[in-house]
């Protein structure tokens, strides 16, 4: 992919009916892409990343061959989308109150 | 809900198409109901519960006023589904290619 075209699949996803924000984090845990502000971005990251490794070992540890490839997280006031990937990790916060 | 409602709602979750199992923990971790062997029983026990408290507690620290009300993660093999609720957390596992 581009660069041109990982701005338009970004920009395509922000524009999404109830999407509120995103951001990318790469293996480190470290924001690389945002739309959130600073605090709430070193917030999501730190949770994202820890738990999605746990959430990844827990599939593999019940069987091996398996992979987590998604995860959504549904709260009272929005959901969360994790997209794990090899380097970096994707994390959509979606309102849950779309028509 | 009484025991018969609960009964009638755990046989509709698991005629659902594609739901290949579930189980039922409570807040030690014990599960208390299962479709799965045991030793599979156990591990999603062990695993989703120490997750679930890990998802559950990472939302309250972003915002103490919100509340993890349901995740699901999808494997390549398969999703898990897992409702926590206050006594008890309900994990049914469902094929991924239900058409």
């Amino acid at each position: 992919m581009t660069q041109a075209e990982v701005d338009d699949t970004l920009k395509r996803i922000l524009e999404h009916k109830g999407v509120t924000g995103y951001l990318i984090i790469n293996n480190d845990g470290i924001p690389i892409r945002t739309t959130l502000d600073a605090s709430l971005t070193q917030q999501y990251a730190a949770l994202v990343r820890s738990l999605t490794d746990k959430a990844r070992s827990s599939v593999r540890e019940i069987d091996p061959t398996n992979e987590l490839v998604f995860f959504r997280m549904r709260t009272r006031k929005h959901e969360i989308l994790i997209a794990p990937d090899k380097e970096y990790i994707l994390v959509v916060l979606q309102s849950t109150d779309v028509q | 809900m009484s025991q018969a409602e609960v009964d009638d709602t755990l046989k509709r979750i698991q005629e659902h198409k594609g739901v290949q199992g579930f189980l039922i923990i409570n807040n030690d971790g014990i599960p208390i109901r299962s479709s799965l062997d045991s030793t599979l029983t156990q591990q999603y026990a062990a695993l989703i519960k120490s997750l679930s408290d890990k998802a559950r507690s990472a939302i309250r620290d972003i915002d103490p006023t919100n509340e993890l009300v349901f995740f699901r993660m999808r494997t390549k093999k398969h999703e898990i589904l897992v409702a926590p609720d206050k006594e008890y957390t309900m994990i049914v596992l469902q094929a991924t290619d239900a058409s």
